[in-house]
């Protein structure tokens, strides 16, 4: 069998006093599209940063392609996006990607980078200041960096968060087409609608930890929504 | 292997140059400590001679701390801090492209405001004060590349400037008292044989500080 793009072994993770992962084990496959479910402060922000190597786990291991998650080579395949922007507000849409593109080594960078803001559709806005961007546009800017070096291997943490409808389409759209590609995909987000949507398999974690792990194809989204809400409800009466 | 350091190093210049930020923050300090220097004290120009190295030192130092602080304020902003330790890159490599940019911005700000130095305390020009660039790059350099890494810790926290204060002053303080007697030795003319010692004991100083930060920066990055 193939080494899994992700495999989380008994992950915990504490600050103090404060518990943020219990336990969490779970393996993404290549070409995977998973769904983290979970209410606010459930810890699937901090599962993201312990998959991406920014935090590391209290206990337990993380591994990448079959090694650690800070090699660089992992890291080279890794992008992440969420409610932070990763750009900066002074420089140019284009001074941004030009930027990214040097730190990631990007071949052709030219072409590279009008391929993305194609497919963002913000090539007309190419030499304007970030911070002269809306929300949704700072966003689909934000996607075009996390593909420019194209990434195996996207962790997306709530990235429909502030958007209007046409940059959610756009963003489905997007994210459809790099399941298309076979990129490994895992997405935490409390919008099961969305989560049906894109995803082949869904997480729902609750009380830092992961309490169902099912595929939306032998669930239906009654099923979905009652694993969630139970979970929600458990976390209530706790 | 040094593309990584190269690219922050374009990046941070460029919008320092859109902005002029920094510099003008720093420059416009810098001239209300002189301004209020000369005309509070009024002393004879011996005297002024005895305080001047102090008082340019102390204008470049903290006006240093407001780039220090501002270098990494910037990339706080919008989670850049978050991205460049997602970088596929070693973090020495980082820690050089910021120390560059932080060291150029400090020394086109001194290049600025020498000469208002100069013309406030009617300092004679003279050909010996071209030894006063090695020292200027020498305390620079001392002061930024240990403040690099520590504008890098102190940015994870909520009072950023009183803790890049604390970490920062106690540890560059024998650079800067050392660039300070260097530049007095050189604005007096008496530059004695102590002079190239006193300047290879802070460039020694320049190149621990400098290897200790890039070896280390790698921890600062994580959570």
């Amino acid at each position: 069998m193939d080494v899994p793009a992700l495999e989380v072994s008994g992950v915990s993770k504490d600050f103090g006093r404060i518990i943020a992962l219990r336990s969490v084990t779970f393996a993404v496959q290549s070409g995977e599209f998973v769904s983290v479910l979970g209410r606010n402060g459930a810890g699937k922000t901090t599962l993201l940063n312990v998959i991406s190597g920014i935090s590391r786990p209290s206990d337990g291991s993380v591994k990448l392609f079959g090694t650690d998650p800070n090699d660089r080579v992992n890291k080279a395949q890794l992008a992440v996006i969420s409610h932070e922007m990763f750009l900066y507000g002074n420089l140019t849409a284009l001074e941004n990607l030009e930027y990214y593109s040097r730190i990631y080594n990007v071949p052709d960078a030219k072409n590279r980078i009008d391929t993305v803001l194609q497919d963002v559709e913000l090539k007309h806005r190419r030499f304007d200041l970030v911070a002269t961007y809306s929300r949704g546009m700072t966003q689909r800017l934000t996607i075009a960096r996390a593909l420019l070096h194209e990434p195996k291997l996207l962790l997306l943490d709530e990235p429909f968060t502030g958007l209007d409808q046409h940059a959610i389409g756009m963003l489905i759209t997007l994210l459809k087409k790099q399941k298309e590609m076979g990129r490994t995909i895992l997405l935490t987000t409390h919008d099961l609608h969305t989560a049906a949507i894109l995803s082949d398999r869904y997480l729902v974690i609750s009380k830092h930890k992961i309490v169902r792990d099912g595929w939306m194809k032998n669930s239906s989204p009654d099923e979905i929504r009652a694993a969630f809400f139970s979970a929600e409800a458990g976390e209530n009466d706790s | 292997m040094m593309q990584t350091a190269i690219a922050i190093l374009k990046k941070d210049l460029r919008m320092e140059f859109r902005s002029k930020e920094s510099i003008l923050a720093m420059w416009i300090f810098s001239l209300l400590i002189f301004v209020i220097f000369n005309f509070t004290f009024e002393v004879s120009r011996l005297v002024m001679l005895e305080i001047a190295p102090g008082l340019l030192w102390v204008a470049f130092v903290f006006s240093g701390m407001f780039g220090l602080n501002q270098s990494f304020s910037l990339e706080k902003e919008n989670g850049n801090l978050r991205a460049m330790a997602l970088m596929p890159v070693d973090g020495g490599q980082i820690y050089v492209g910021k120390f560059l940019s932080v060291t150029i911005i400090m020394l086109m700000f001194e290049a600025l405001i020498f000469p208002i130095f100069i013309i406030f305390y009617d300092l004679q020009l003279s050909l010996g004060m071209f030894k006063l660039v090695p020292v200027l790059l020498a305390g620079t350099i001392g002061f930024t590349s240990l403040g690099t890494i520590l504008s890098a810790v102190a940015v994870h926290t909520r009072n950023q400037q009183i803790l890049l204060s604390l970490l920062l002053w106690p540890l560059v303080s024998p650079i800067i008292i050392w660039s300070v007697t260097l530049t007095g030795m050189i604005l007096s003319n008496q530059v004695t044989e102590a002079f190239y010692p006193l300047l290879l004991r802070v460039g020694a100083f320049d190149v621990i500080f400098f290897t200790l930060s890039y070896m280390l920066f790698d921890f600062v990055l994580e959570d």
